[in-house]
């Protein structure tokens, strides 16, 4: 009789694999659990708090979306928990930024990497402007280069850490031109922005719904968009590629990834969803208020995009100087 | 053997310790790099001071005659006991959840360490796990730890 | 008076059926998860955003305000009773609040302290309303140098904090801002003292760190005796149970100290509620003409903390809403809402929408004296928790600990660095290592760092920017004179020594 449980298991195996087309079709039967590795009201947070509400108010999920955070590791205490805590499940999605490439890259703690993991979507690229003050002598971002190769490492950058998208413009920009100027992180975003605002640094890389604010009041002046084509919101602002600075761009990126081990059928269920998703006024109101680009991709060309993303974040940050982890 | 039932002279000997570890880590550390102080800058001034004021304390208080103990070392035997049930009932969370580690945690607190009645023990363990549970999971929506049967 | 106006507009705004219900459901929330440990607000307003996307802006900005200012309320009530920090900024409420209810006052500080945050929070909103614009251009003179100095004014603070041994205060800071250094370094990505554990690449949580060594260490030093079984001592008698003419005289300095230290420090928005609990709790003290007895229970240890803690609300409002720059967690995700709700923040928002800002200045006002009435009588219910027996008072700390820190970061290792801090928490109690000198270095050891390392890439690593500038020269003189103070008082009372057997 021991068998018994044994044969019934392998019979409903058997059944499942067999199925073929009938289990295509996956519906989420469970409230889904949708992670983010940013604490509450963190950025990750609140555009799974917004992705969340959106479907509701959209009617495009069948079951609610609970938001969960898991903190810590700059998100590698959120990767490790979708490997180890969560292969395979079906219910379970989390927004990925950009972060969650370099994260692994610099850091020997985080273990796993986007490849271990099932990505899902790419939603959203994010551009950003280049900002000096508005009183600065510097009309354009060659002005700017040329103040700072006239007075190497005098001209100071107030940003975020190593290997966020601030380092990894100016890494960019040094190398191109020769220019160097100095870094200085500060965790907070409000703390770059008044650091700019009092005159104690000379440039930020800012976003460019803040930075139209600033620009309103006669605060701030942006001389280049960091993004593939010139913003709407800032139809004379050049992208630093026109200005003419041959960089590559390395897109701020956020989307969705599930855990590993998930069956195709569910992939392709999370990439329907958003595709209607992304479409929906709620998405697009979202996306104009923010001043963010739609940069929907589905799961295969999501992965490529990914090999391509580590690997240049990768040579930007070893030819910066920075030690690789893997 | 005197010195070590000196609590200044063994704890000192522990920040010591500490000291000259993070001493040690943060040598691994840039100290001033081309943009200014490295990460191995501030740790290695308080390691210095940790063990420096360690030291001082160790040879300062050791000299004094030891505080007499005033309390018993039955009171930290509770107080061990009391934290060794709190790490097990941590330990548990992952397996058993919030719910039954802590009604298991509070049993052993009421029971053993308190020496109440089993029945009432096991009243206020129940009664406890209730309430967390309904004021977080149920009126503010706040996960508990879950263990492995899903609570 | 052109203010004068529009605040009456915003009254107008704030008393319509609608806002004033929702202001009150706010304030309301805010008390009670701020009397829940862990669970902050910034947590609960991220929670409730989307819920507010269907409100008109004004409503929904009273409310998640309300939110805001209504835990600061609510995160004393925990330190007081229990010694478990509700918010980190009401961590320097545990110091004298929980002593006064351990002499059966636990009335009399909830009492000092609601009265305390109201006087504070008002006073916020008024400098909020009347000196905005000009402290905003304060803020932003502020640069890495000062913050450093402000750091350092802070740390002098331990001489105040230390108990009998100075040695051991220093040691307990110097642990501090070795915990504070735990995780990824800013500025270089190198990971330190993360022991191979990537939930320690964002460092320790001040929740688990304060929890830990307040909470946790307190109920197992209690634990040592079973005697311990009898209940705290509550007075029977809502009179006894309310705070004395005399407690109220005693913290006339304290409310006002408070109120101005907390709003000050609040607009700079590099530093934060815990910092300025620190300062203005250091200030009380070292102007008190019984500063021997701070720590031992007097309300106006208690009034200080609470009235900077509350009354720094009012202040990060101001670089929030005149330049749209938040200066916390809790103002980030009031800023990543205006922008969901359409509303530009930046510095002409006030001017875009003055309905809104007059509105929500309006219902500041009128939040504080809800939370007033709320509160007072809510003193008593709660002081009789501690009629609750032992044995099922700590089983309850223990829980709602670990409920706290779960729920700010859902990870178990936090939950396993819980039991560790208690340890340690308990080890310091036994050692007489006093614990808040280990928070002061936790709490200003990140900033300082960081700070410090700003200052001179700015430099260049040329250290006189430390002190070429009047503010930071002003303060770090402050504060080598805080540390050299019991110097003088040594050498002063060597000298009177000297002077009586000479005569």
């Amino acid at each position: 009789m021991k068998f018994r449980p044994m044969c019934l298991l392998m019979a409903a195996a058997v059944a499942v694999l067999g199925a073929g087309p009938a289990a295509a079709q996956f519906k989420p039967t469970k409230p889904i659990e949708f992670m983010t590795h940013t604490g509450p009201g963190g950025g990750g947070d609140v555009f799974a708090r917004g992705i969340a509400a959106a479907m509701e108010k959209e009617g495009l999920m069948p079951v609610r979306m609970q938001v969960v955070n898991k903190t810590g590791g700059g998100g590698a205490t959120a990767m490790a928990y979708l490997v180890n805590e969560k292969k395979g499940d079906t219910h379970t999605i989390a927004v990925f930024t950009g972060l969650w490439f370099t994260n692994p890259i610099m850091r020997k703690e985080a273990k796993y990497t986007m490849k271990d993991l099932t990505p899902v979507v790419r939603l959203v690229l994010e551009p950003a402007m280049i900002a000096v003050k508005n009183d600065a002598p510097y009309k354009s971002l060659n002005e700017f280069i040329d103040a700072a190769k006239q007075s190497p490492g005098q001209l100071k950058q107030s940003a975020g850490s190593l290997g966020s998208r601030d380092w990894v413009v100016r890494q960019l920009l040094m190398t191109n031109t020769g220019a160097s100027w100095a870094y200085i992180s500060f965790p907070g975003g409000g703390e770059r922005i008044a650091a700019l605002l009092g005159g104690h640094v000379n440039m930020m890389v800012i976003e460019p719904q803040e930075a139209g604010e600033h620009i309103r009041a006669g605060n701030m002046r942006v001389i280049a968009t960091v993004s593939e084509k010139r913003l709407p919101a800032f139809p004379d602002v050049p992208t630093i590629q026109e200005a003419g600075f041959n960089v590559p761009n390395v897109p701020q990126v956020r989307g969705i990834v599930a855990p590993p081990g998930i069956p195709p059928e569910a992939v392709a269920y999370w990439e329907d969803l958003f595709a209607r998703f992304i479409k929906t006024a709620s998405w697009q109101k979202y996306l104009s208020d923010n001043m963010f680009q739609d940069g929907y991709m589905r799961s295969a060309e999501l992965i490529k995009f990914g090999d391509q993303f580590s690997e240049t974040t990768r040579e930007i940050l070893k030819a910066g100087g920075v030690k690789v982890a893997r | 053997m005197r010195l070590l039932r000196n609590g200044d002279f063994v704890s000192g000997a522990v920040l010591a310790a500490l000291g000259a570890f993070i001493i040690m880590e943060a040598r691994q550390w840039e100290y001033l790099g081309p943009d200014g102080p490295g990460p191995g800058f501030f740790p290695l001034w308080y390691g210095i001071g940790l063990l420096v004021l360690s030291i001082m304390l160790m040879v300062v208080h050791a000299r004094q005659a030891p505080a007499p103990a005033s309390r018993g070392m039955g009171g930290t035997g509770r107080a061990f006991a009391t934290w060794a049930a709190l790490v097990v009932c941590v330990a548990l969370l992952k397996v058993l959840g919030f719910i039954v580690a802590f009604s298991l945690l509070t049993l052993f607190i009421v029971q053993v360490l308190y020496r109440q009645p089993f029945g009432k023990a096991l009243a206020v363990a129940v009664g406890g796990a209730a309430g967390f549970y309904l004021l977080f999971d149920v009126a503010l929506n706040v996960a508990l730890p879950a263990g492995m049967l899903g609570f | 008076m052109e203010s004068f106006g529009y605040l009456m507009q915003g009254f107008a705004v704030a008393l319509t059926p609608y806002n004033l219900l929702w202001c009150f459901i706010g304030v309301f929330l805010g008390t009670v998860i701020g009397i829940l440990p862990g669970l902050g607000p910034a947590a609960t307003i991220a929670m409730l955003l989307p819920l507010t996307f269907q409100m008109n802006p004004t409503s929904a900005v009273i409310m998640l305000a309300g939110i805001y200012y209504g835990s600061k309320y609510g995160g004393s009530t925990t330190s007081i009773l229990l010694n478990v920090p509700g918010e980190s900024a009401s961590v320097v409420t545990c110091f004298d609040g929980y002593q006064m209810a351990r002499q059966g006052r636990a009335g009399a500080a909830l009492g000092v302290s609601a009265i305390a945050s109201f006087i504070a929070g008002t006073f916020g909103v008024v400098g909020l309303m009347l000196v905005a614009p000009p402290l905003a251009k304060f803020a932003l003179s502020f640069s890495s140098p000062e913050y450093f100095a402000l750091m350092c004014l802070g740390l002098a603070m331990v001489v105040l904090l230390a108990g009998k041994s100075m040695i051991k205060a220093l040691l307990a800071m110097m642990v501090g801002l070795w915990i504070a250094g735990m995780g990824t370094d800013l500025f270089s990505e190198a990971s330190r003292f993360t022991f191979g554990h990537a939930e320690l690449l964002d460092g320790v949580d001040f929740v688990v760190v304060a929890i830990g060594v307040f909470a946790l260490g307190e109920v197992l030093g209690n634990m040592e005796i079973r005697e311990g079984a009898r209940m705290l001592p509550v007075p029977k008698g809502l009179r006894n149970l309310l705070p004395t003419l005399q407690d109220l005289k005693d913290c006339r300095f304290a409310f006002l100290n408070g109120s101005v230290v907390g709003f000050i420090i609040g607009v700079l928005p590099g530093a934060g509620s815990t910092i300025a609990s620190f300062i203005s709790y250091g200030i009380e003290k070292a102007v008190s003409r019984r500063p021997e007895k701070f720590g031992t229970g007097v309300p106006e240890g208690v009034a200080a903390p609470e009235g900077a803690n509350n009354a720094e609300t009012g202040g990060a409002m101001v670089p929030l809403l005149t330049l749209g720059i938040p200066g916390s967690g809790t103002t980030a995700i009031l800023l990543a809402a205006f922008i969901l709700w359409g509303l530009r923040p930046g510095p002409l928002m006030i001017q875009d929408n003055p309905t809104l800002f007059w509105g929500l200045v309006a219902s500041m006002y009128v939040g504080n004296v809800m939370l007033l009435v709320l509160n007072l009588p809510l003193v008593p219910l709660f002081a009789q928790i501690l009629r609750l027996p032992a044995y099922t008072l700590y089983p309850f700390i223990f829980g709602i600990s670990i409920v706290g820190v779960y729920s700010v970061s859902g990870s178990l290792f936090d939950t396993w660095m819980l039991a560790l801090f208690g340890l340690l928490g308990y080890a310091m109690r036994r050692l007489e290592y006093p614990s808040a000198p280990l928070i002061l270095g936790f709490v200003l050891g990140d900033i300082m760092e960081r700070a410090l390392r700003q200052s001179l890439m700015m430099s260049q690593g040329d250290l006189t920017i430390l002190v070429a500038r009047p503010m930071s020269a002003t303060m770090l003189f402050l504060a080598v004179l805080i540390l050299l103070a019991p110097l003088f008082r040594k050498a002063d009372a060597l000298r009177v020594k000297a002077i009586a057997e000479g005569s």
